[in-house]
């Protein structure tokens, strides 16, 4: 086959979109200070996850019980809490499988919600069937997959995980079929057809590539929303079960010292807050950079 | 309009069947026998066999499920494993209080976010609006369960201002009110932030509009254009999106009953799960995805009752 040159992305009037051909997006990022911050702060608590074994001073699940509830700054940077454990210690921790969770359930929701999407915008005939399906599970909150999941398998991770993956695919079967649809009304689609090219090398030579920007930002921006909700089912105790250092069970946990030792459940649930707020600012970051019609 | 309610009832019943089939299901997986359950430690054999019988469960599962199904009709969700108490008449005693908080919560994060969004809309782009943006994109990010504990430390615990242990009585009474201002706060306090949100974008959206700009042109003031021409308009979106939002604000709900003890449908929920009563857990989650299929038809609704244009265009 010959080499479509004409047929780059680059070369389409929606070349705009292209995450590829734009290595100003970053840039574009690192000049508006939110969006800058936002990123430094992500790429910080990212790198802090990855090398928490190596950064903590101690054990995660060590308990001293000589040294029980110390507030900040007591012979520990941030104090220690009920089973006398180092918070600096739980905090890295926490944030690694917190982010861990996060990423396995933004995972699998966003490849199988993206099937769906390309599936419905490429062929019409199963459109309807899909998006009223996505409808359906639209019309339910998060939470109340995770209810009905630990009710059927238990209060763990795992019913969390499924949970927060099921509450993502529909959100992103629609962003993806709504990008997806535009992709496919480009005259490069109807000449890749013209020159023989099946269906699952259009979807990703083309259709995919040029649907990356609205995908990187609803991932950005999901990421910090599934963060929350897993926190939240965790907090419940639905989520992970202690002893696992999880920000959100540690922020339950530390509830029963609220009066007397705050910082054991305010110091993971303020952690969370940033994490989350990061996430946010970044995908409303990268929305700006990456679509100029959103430009002011 | 009638045509299009009848078809949206008719959309909603296989939604419902469908939940109703995974309430069920979720009792076939629980590893506790109900008849065993049902006839309690000391049973023999045959008088196990015999309940068995007496609920259908030597059925085949597809008339196990028509069985089901009756027994709802009749109101009959089963008895909790804990206490021995009918499911309906539990879930009877939580709804009222959950209803209670959720508009307690958004009697006065509704229209705060508006104000907000509209504030942040008519200043676009100078320091009200950063401040707007700002403070929602906080609201947006904030575990429900900070503000709560946050609220519970400081006006609770160091001031002793109010009580933060449950309900506190009806609330027409002033201990009532009293008890439910602080969860009340903290449901709310998550919600303006998306409220702000929204009406800001879609107030931002109806200035472009021509009828804003053939309201600017005939000479009206700025502040006669946003309050009475894009406001207006931009609300019917907002009533929507706030309509959609409430799933949002019941994960919330069952956070703030947790941390404030609030006897709730929420807590009632968690506490079933956490202690393994099936019939208690599929009672609320029937109870509560029944919620959103009638929130979802009832916001449907109401869009294209707001809204003439979608009207004419079904």
């Amino acid at each position: 086959m010959s080499n479509p040159v004409a047929l780059t992305p680059e070369a389409s009037p929606h070349a705009a979109f292209a995450v590829t051909a734009r290595p100003s997006v970053v840039r574009f990022l690192l000049r508006e200070p939110a969006s800058a911050v936002a990123l430094v702060v992500v790429v910080l608590l990212v790198l802090a996850a990855l090398f928490a074994p190596w950064l903590a001073p101690t054990d995660p699940y060590a308990g001293d019980l000589a040294n029980t509830l110390k507030a900040p700054g007591d012979g520990f940077l941030l104090g220690t809490d009920g089973q006398g454990r180092d918070m600096v210690t739980r905090l890295l921790f926490g944030l690694r499988m917190t982010l861990m969770m996060s990423l396995v359930a933004v995972v699998i929701g966003c490849g199988l919600g993206g099937l769906v999407g390309f599936a419905a915008a490429y062929y019409p005939r199963l459109s309807g069937l899909l998006m009223r399906l996505m409808d359906v599970l639209l019309s339910f909150p998060a939470i109340l997959f995770g209810l009905a999941l630990t009710a059927i398998v238990g209060p763990g991770l795992t019913a969390v995980l499924v949970a927060l993956s099921i509450a993502t695919i529909p959100l992103m079967a629609r962003v993806v079929r709504g990008a997806a649809i535009v992709v496919l009304q480009q005259d490069y689609i109807e000449a890749a057809r013209a020159l023989g090219m099946g269906d699952a090398r259009i979807l990703t030579k083309y259709v995919l590539l040029n649907c990356l920007s609205p995908i990187f930002v609803f991932v950005t921006l999901r990421f910090g929303q599934v963060i929350l909700l897993g926190s939240l089912l965790s907090f419940i105790g639905l989520g992970a079960q202690p002893p696992t250092a999880e920000l959100g069970a540690m922020a339950s946990d530390g509830r029963n010292f609220l009066f007397f030792a705050p910082h054991v459940s305010v110091l993971p649930s303020l952690l969370i807050f940033v994490v989350v707020l990061a996430f946010n600012v970044l995908g409303d970051g990268l929305r700006d950079a990456l679509d100029p019609r959103m430009r002011r | 309009m009638l045509r299009n309610v009848v078809q949206r009832l008719l959309l909603a019943v296989p939604v419902l069947l469908g939940v109703l089939l995974v309430g069920f299901l979720l009792m076939q997986v629980v590893p506790n026998d109900p008849a065993v359950v049902r006839a309690g430690p000391t049973a023999t054999q045959d008088v196990i066999e015999a309940i068995r019988r007496d609920l259908g469960l030597d059925q085949p599962l597809w008339i196990q499920f028509l069985i089901y199904l009756g027994r709802l009709l009749r109101g009959d969700l089963g008895v909790s494993i804990i206490n021995n108490m009918p499911v309906i008449e539990e879930l009877g005693n939580t709804i009222g209080p959950t209803l209670e908080l959720m508009l307690a919560s958004l009697i006065w994060s509704v229209p705060l976010g508006i104000l907000l969004g509209t504030v942040g809309a008519y200043w676009r782009g100078r320091w009200p609006d950063r401040l707007v943006v700002a403070a929602s994109v906080a609201g947006v990010s904030v575990p429900v369960f900070l503000l709560g504990l946050g609220l519970v430390w400081l006006l609770g615990f160091h001031w002793q201002l109010l009580p933060f242990t449950g309900r506190t009585g009806p609330l027409w009474t002033l201990e009532g009110i009293q008890g439910v201002i602080l969860p009340a706060v903290t449901l709310g306090g998550v919600f303006v932030g998306p409220v702000a949100r929204m009406t800001r974008s879609s107030v931002l959206d109806v200035l472009g509009a021509d009828h804003v700009r053939t309201a600017r042109a005939k000479g009206l003031t700025e502040r006669a254009v946003v309050l009475r021409h894009a406001l207006r308009n931009a609300l019917i979106p907002v009533v929507t999106l706030i309509g959609l939002q409430i799933g949002f604000l019941l994960g919330g709900a069952v956070v703030v009953e947790t941390i404030f003890s609030w006897p709730g449908i929420g807590r009632l929920a968690v506490g079933a799960i956490l202690s393994s009563d099936a019939p208690m857990a599929q009672g609320t989650i029937i109870v509560l995805s029944a919620g959103f299929i009638l929130i979802n038809l009832v916001v449907d609704m109401l869009y294209a009752f707001l809204d003439p244009r979608i009207r004419e265009a079904r």
